[in-house]
């Protein structure tokens, strides 16, 4: 398999607590994301200092990074409700191009 | 179907529009499962202070106790002028003497006034500027059709379409809404035939046909949230709490509004108002809200005086406890509830008590025998990841046959029953034909409320719970049990001298014919009898290859000691051994020795709790209580969590011998044993959070029982199964219902926020503190006061909003108390 062989589309990265993972999925639905993978527990320093991943008893205020592969024509409506999310809410979100070998799970 | 590119994007900000705007509006859980929630939890990011002022602008609510309760107290000695000047003081250190003392007096004087009502909506605009009543024709209408779609098989004839989610199940019904079309004429049928088929452009629409500008959206969705917080409440759950499996049909925020939305454009219209004009003039006056300083004072002083009490309290040394190798040791969960059982139970003989979340770390599904529904036994911040059933021990299988075929005749008889009463003509007959023989069992229920429990008790099978991992998906490996023990042994401290008996004691509530029944179960486990989850405790607690592994990492259990189940019911204030059968024989007589203390440690403290209970000033508490919880028209069975105050992080020395009134949260902690402070920061992320929670909802209910609380029980309808409305119809009523927390129109509950005690090195308090938001939310927003110290002999410290501390210094006592009527 070579990499021309794969169809380019857009990855979105998104670190969020527990507490605003149902407002990403409502986001990437309404975006026309097809489906999404999440890593519970993340931890790591921001400009905050610290950030605890792991609680044994409280998956709502961990980190979570949820990742998400679209279409170039999708990226934007990921983009834009993701970034309106985070105008007042803890989190980080990379963007970046990324190629896939089966597009029609995607689309 | 979703599209990409601009509708995607338009849709994609409209979710993030809805779900900004519902913050103001906690969510809301369905009764089988009800949980006290903070009402504002959607805003502990943004302070106390600012997130009251956002309910009382959107909510209309009232935010701080009223003035007559605070005089009440004052007048009581609950609140000192010492109290309500050191909190003038706090929030205005630049204030001289005479400043102080103008402060104070009209403090006394003014009331704490409701805020302005402010129109939220198109058609309260409306309402005001035409002097129509479009805005409550719009609830009930929305409200009706909410009630008919989340229906959880209590209707016949269940609405068609739900599916596909209220907005779609509602369009397809719409244009035949006799209703609607009484409300926005016929010709409204053709618009309502053409309906947007996304709820998000429904949405869009409906704001600019209503003239409301793209900058204005979220505040109009706010307030058109705000006209039926409960139904917002119940979507808030569905949409960000419900377990992916949950069988009620998708109700989401975007649904509700876009619903409410074609209402209020429909409606405005048809008033023959000029929406455009009318919002756009609105919407250009600016809407501020005051903080209102002397409320704040008042509540400041009103928690100052409980707190500087406690500490004091604390701060002395506790009695030198005898006990050197205690009999027995009884775990129960840190509810407030438990802190009379285990101060009745210590004073009885040589035991120590401790205190852990009710679920005592075990964070299941759990099937009960027989059972098609599975309740998560756990907190609602965890997903529990085992399941377990309950099934017959080996023996039993046919006893708990005829068990199980006695329960489904009845539950087919109870099914007939219901669908006779539910009958439109066969109601009238039903209670004709059957009231003398329910009417006879009813009477028999509430008057023989023991033998009755005896009974059921002697026709149960002898069960275990699915413990070790099978074949069939269920239970835990060993791995994972030695994971779960450890946790919750080291989270509690109890590394160490282990007595020979030692009681998990989970606590259940026992009402009749009551919709927030489970409002008085363990919270830790999801607003459910914890019995399940001390049984499976127990049952891990007792392996030897558990022992064996915890052994290894540095918890010794000694061979002699055995743990034991049981379950606190708070409502009879009895303790009931579990799993008997697993009780070695050599322990019957120090099984049987501890139940009859603990039934007197019951019996002294349901003299204590019926006392304060109206009408319970009686010569036999313990029968006054049973029939309490028997009697299907009581509508106080117990005060439950009220007048919680404090949550207490520690060993058990802070707190022995002290009658600490049934107020706090009692955790046990033992900061030798938790170097890294990993236990401190379940404690606080976890157990403390909820305790926080169950706060919130009674000092809410409390303050303002119209807006946030449930209402009066004797004017419930139960909804669906998902809540009750007062009445026929309206709004779902959120929160505590009235006599939860009132005595007739007096508060019984005091109304302040909670206040964390914590005895642990300071520094790893603040470690814990600074890497967690929410704890630093809850500290430093001023949601709760935390109080630690490093070790017994240390001066108590307040933390600072800042994050740093400062010694605690309690008002200082004078007899200088100003003439103030009250």
């Amino acid at each position: 398999m070579t990499r021309q062989s794969l169809t380019p589309m857009t990855k979105v990265e998104v670190v969020v607590t527990g507490d605003d993972l149902p407002a990403l999925r409502e986001v990437f639905a309404a975006a026309g994301a097809t489906g999404y993978t999440s890593v519970a527990n993340v931890s790591g320093v921001g400009h905050h200092g610290f950030h605890q991943g792991r609680l044994a008893f409280n998956e709502r205020d961990a980190l979570t990074l949820v990742i998400t592969v679209v279409p170039d024509d999708r990226a934007e409506a990921v983009l834009a409700g993701v970034q309106l999310l985070l105008a007042d809410r803890p989190g980080v979100m990379f963007v970046s191009d990324t190629s896939v070998s089966r597009p029609e799970y995607f689309r | 179907m979703t599209l990409a590119g601009g509708g995607g994007t338009a849709r994609a900000r409209t979710r993030i529009d809805v779900e900004v705007a519902a913050r103001v509006i906690g969510p809301v859980w369905p009764l089988r499962s009800f949980i006290a929630v903070n009402p504002l939890d959607g805003l502990v990011e943004i302070g106390f202070d600012a997130a009251v002022a956002q309910a009382q602008r959107w909510l209309r609510a009232r935010c701080h106790p009223d003035l007559g309760l605070l005089r009440a107290a004052r007048h009581a000695g609950r609140i000192t002028d010492d109290d309500l000047r050191a909190s003038v003081l706090a929030r205005h250190p630049s204030l001289g003497d005479d400043e102080v003392a103008a402060f104070l007096s009209e403090l006394l004087e003014r009331p704490v006034a409701r805020p302005p009502a402010v129109p939220r909506t198109a058609a309260e605009r409306c309402d005001e500027r035409l002097g129509t009543h479009l805005a409550v024709t719009v609830d009930a209408m929305v409200a009706t059709w909410c009630a008919a779609f989340v229906d959880e098989g209590a209707a016949a004839w269940p609405m068609p379409g739900r599916s596909e989610g209220l907005y779609r199940a509602w369009r397809r019904l719409a244009p035949h809404d006799p209703g609607l079309r009484r409300l926005a004429g016929r010709q409204a049928r053709a618009e309502l035939r053409h309906l947007s088929e996304h709820p998000e452009d429904a949405i869009v629409e409906a704001l600019d046909d209503l003239g409301v500008p793209p900058e204005s959206y979220r505040d109009e969705l706010r307030g058109q949230l705000c006209r039926l917080p409960g139904w917002t409440g119940y979507a808030r759950w569905r949409e960000d709490w419900a377990p992916p499996d949950e069988p009620a049909p998708r109700f989401s925020l975007v649904d509700l509004l876009a619903v409410r939305l074609v209402h209020e454009r429909l409606a405005v219209r048809a008033a023959g108002a000029t929406p455009r004009a009318v919002v756009r003039a609105i919407h250009s006056q600016p809407v501020g809200q005051e903080p209102d300083d002397h409320a704040a004072v008042w509540l400041d002083a009103y928690e100052r005086h409980y707190r500087d009490e406690l500490l004091a309290t604390m701060a002395r040394p506790t009695p030198a406890s005898s006990i050197r190798r205690p009999v027995a040791q009884l775990v129960c969960c840190i509810d407030a509830r438990s802190e009379g059982l285990r101060r009745h139970l210590e004073a009885t003989g040589d035991y120590e008590t401790l205190g852990f979340a009710g679920f005592f770390g075990m964070a299941i599904r759990f099937r009960p025998l027989g059972a098609t529904d599975v309740r998560a036994q756990c907190p609602v911040l965890v997903t529990p990841g085992v399941s377990i059933e309950e099934r017959p021990i080996p023996g039993q299988e046919r006893l708990a046959e005829r068990h199980l075929a006695r329960g489904e005749t009845a539950a087919a008889a109870g099914s007939a029953f219901h669908a006779a009463k539910t009958g439109t003509g066969a109601a009238f007959t039903l209670a004709e034909i059957s009231g003398w023989v329910t009417g006879a069992a009813a009477a028999a229920r509430t008057l023989r409320p023991r033998r009755r429990v005896r009974a059921e008790r002697r026709s149960r099978p002898r069960t275990a719970p699915t413990v070790d991992a099978n074949a069939d998906g269920l239970g835990f490996t060993l791995d994972e049990q030695v994971l779960y023990a450890e946790t919750a042994l080291v989270t509690m401290g109890l590394t160490g001298g282990f007595a020979p008996l030692v009681l998990l004691c989970g606590h259940r509530g026992r009402t009749t014919n009551n919709p927030h029944a489970s409002a008085l179960d363990c919270g830790a486990c999801g607003g459910n009898p914890g019995g399940p989850n001390a049984r499976v405790a127990a049952a891990i607690l007792n392996r030897s290859e558990v022992r064996s592994d915890l052994r290894e990492r540095g918890v010794d259990i000694p061979s002699r000691t055995w743990f034991v189940a049981g379950e606190h019911d708070t409502t009879t204030d009895t303790v009931e051994i579990l799993d008997r059968h697993d009780i070695p024989p050599g322990l019957a007589g120090a099984v049987a020795a501890f139940e009859r203390d603990l039934a007197q440690a019951a019996r002294r403290l349901a003299a204590e709790r019926v006392r304060v209970l109206p009408g319970g000033r009686v010569r036999r508490p313990a029968a006054h209580a049973a029939v309490r919880a028997h009697d299907w028209a009581e509508v106080r069975p117990e005060w439950g969590l009220a007048r919680n105050a404090a949550f207490v992080v520690g060993p058990r020395a802070m707190s022995v011998g002290l009658d600490l009134g049934c107020r706090t949260f009692l955790h046990s902690y033992d900061p030798a044993v938790d170097p890294d402070g990993t236990a401190l920061e379940t404690i606080l992320t976890a157990p403390m959070v909820v305790a926080q929670w169950i706060n919130a909802q009674y000092y809410f209910s409390t303050v303002d029982p119209d807006v946030f609380g449930g209402g009066d029980k004797t004017q419930h309808n139960a909804v669906g199964g998902v809540g009750v409305l007062l009445g026929g119809g309206g709004d779902l009523r959120a929160g505590l219902p009235t006599q939860s927390v009132l005595d007739g129109d007096d508060p019984y509950h005091e109304p302040m926020r909670l206040l964390t005690v914590v005895q642990a090195p300071l520094e790893r308090i603040t470690a814990v503190v600074d890497r967690n938001d929410v704890l630093r939310h809850l500290f430093d927003g001023g949601w709760v006061t935390l109080a630690a110290r490093s070790h017994p002999d240390a001066p108590w410290q307040l933390r600072c909003g800042d994050g740093t501390w400062a010694q605690w210094q309690p008002a200082v006592r004078g007899d200088d108390d100003m003439e103030v009527p009250v």
